[in-house]
């Protein structure tokens, strides 16, 4: 009877030792893709390839998804954090304050109400047009191409920026990556401020921002890192793998294509079923233990 | 005959002029308390594009480096330069003009000087920072006082390295040094003030004293 009550014992412990498997859909990296000569900051979809910014060259360059230069615009003075809808793409110059419009070989300024100090991120939607103005800690934005409305000062108040780098448009809502305070803010299209994210994750320079139907991704510059959000401001994933000074990100087709502007190189990223121990369910993911068997 | 005769002489008034105007430039570089991304080195640049006749700016973000040429006839001064670099928000660590015609003036940020009577010793002590600008600042600022020799600063550890002459500088009036700039240290503890003027990416977590 002792004997049976001690194999029982042991098998109780076994069972309880061994960690519970269960599977969850994460960004896992799958790919990095080498830049020759391109230091990128801004990222955005183009018809025939991805269009990154290199302010270091003062030029934007068309790229194919192995890395290849197609087309380039020259004579830009530091274009920064890009946007595009269609064949327009629509480029923000932080070093002469004109955010330019192409379309195919034609080009205009967007005219804003206020004059603008370093432009540093810009997003579109349609009509609708948001700029992130970096030195003058505002942004602005306007549902229809021509009446603008301005909101933000220095500071560290919600609705408060120290410079915005950049910004995305949702149905709804303005997202604006407010760098230096290391956060995200959420704004509806009145200006007025709904929400602040990831202050509490001691980022260093939130300098990216890209909005899904279902998360908010963020770069966190000095630190190497891309957060990931779900719009309620819960942090989901964290991902470094490969990563190197990150500026910007943007899904297209089901990838996350974030750029290292340091690296030279855009990290790719895919959502894949992976396994996680019952601990980890709980916790917040980190990609790190995952990239190496997937990576190219 | 004559023909090539004027197009020597067109050749050697362009050669001279091109000469001449290349030497009415003064040559300025700067050294810069780290310019960790490209919106602080475009920053930089920018904000000196309000001199105007600016020509050949150059920015390393890695190394902090930071020249341009001016024309030498608005004899731009050091001080206005150094000015221009706080403007930005930066602090300059060295800072050295080349004239026009060959002169050169520098800052250097060490000038301390050994006597038979020092006593050189070489100290660690904890001092609060996050990056590269941390980095950089913590240096120029140790460096620059007298009696300090050398000086480094790790990120990880959070300490500081330095070497000193006990004779002239204690290690206490070192980190009170520090504390001035906006870093916590060991002994002394930055003011509010101080720490709220560092820039938004080195709002490091303040020490507890």
């Amino acid at each position: 009877m002792k004997q049976y009550i001690i194999i029982l014992l042991t098998a109780m412990l076994i069972a309880s030792c061994q960690e519970k498997k269960q599977t969850e859909t994460r960004w896992v990296h799958t790919k990095t893709i080498a830049l020759a000569d391109v230091n990128p900051i801004g990222i955005a979809q183009g018809e025939k390839g991805i269009w990154l910014s290199d302010g270091d060259r003062n030029r934007v360059v068309l790229i194919d998804k192995s890395g290849v230069v197609l087309n380039t615009i020259v004579s830009l003075d530091r274009p920064m954090h890009i946007a595009s809808e269609g064949e327009m793409l629509v480029i923000p110059q932080y070093g002469n304050d004109e955010v330019l419009r192409f379309r195919e070989s034609e080009k205009e300024i967007v005219r804003t109400r206020d004059s603008l100090d370093a432009p540093a991120g810009v997003a579109i939607k349609g009509v609708e047009v948001a700029i992130a103005d970096f030195y003058n800690n505002k942004v602005h934005y306007t549902e229809n191409s021509s009446d603008w409305i301005t909101f933000g000062k220095e500071g560290k108040a919600d609705g408060d920026f120290y410079y915005p780098t950049d910004v995305h448009l949702t149905e709804s809502n303005i997202w604006v990556a407010d760098a230096y305070n290391n956060r995200l803010q959420v704004f509806d299209k009145k200006g007025n401020h709904l929400k602040t994210i990831g202050e509490d994750q001691k980022m260093n320079a939130a300098t990216g921002i890209f909005v899904s139907d279902t998360n908010a991704y963020t770069t966190d510059f000095e630190n190497d890192r891309v957060l990931v959000f779900d719009l309620e401001g819960s942090l989901k994933q964290v991902l470094d793998a490969d990563i190197s000074k990150p500026t910007d990100l943007i899904i297209i087709d089901e990838v996350l294509y974030v750029t290292n502007y340091k690296g030279k190189s855009l990290s790719l990223y895919t959502q894949q079923e992976v396994e996680i121990s019952s601990q980890e369910g709980h916790d917040t993911h980190n990609d790190h233990h995952d990239h190496e068997d997937h990576k190219d | 005959m004559k023909i090539k005769a004027i197009i020597v002489l067109v050749a050697v008034v362009m050669v001279s002029a091109f000469a001449k105007a290349q030497k009415t430039m003064d040559t300025f570089e700067v050294q810069v308390d780290g310019l960790g991304c490209p919106f602080c080195a475009y920053g930089l640049e920018k904000k000196f594009k309000e001199f105007k006749g600016i020509k050949k700016v150059a920015i390393d973000i890695e190394t902090g480096d930071f020249s341009f040429q001016y024309p030498s006839e608005k004899n731009l001064t050091m001080q206005a330069v150094v000015k221009q670099v706080e403007k930005a928000g930066y602090t300059p660590i060295t800072s050295k003009i080349t004239r026009a015609d060959g002169t050169i003036e520098a800052n250097e940020a060490n000038t301390t000087e050994l006597s038979a009577e020092s006593v050189v010793v070489t100290q660690q002590v904890l001092v609060a920072g996050k990056c590269g600008m941390c980095e950089a600042r913590i240096i120029n600022a140790a460096g620059s006082i007298p009696g300090v020799t050398a000086a480094a600063w790790k990120q990880d550890q959070q300490m500081m390295k330095v070497t000193y002459d006990k004779s002239q500088v204690t290690l206490d009036g070192i980190q009170s040094e520090i504390a001035r700039i906006g870093h916590d240290t060991k002994a002394h503890k930055a003011t509010d003030e101080a720490y709220a003027d560092l820039p938004g990416c080195c709002k490091y977590e303040r020490l507890d004293q």
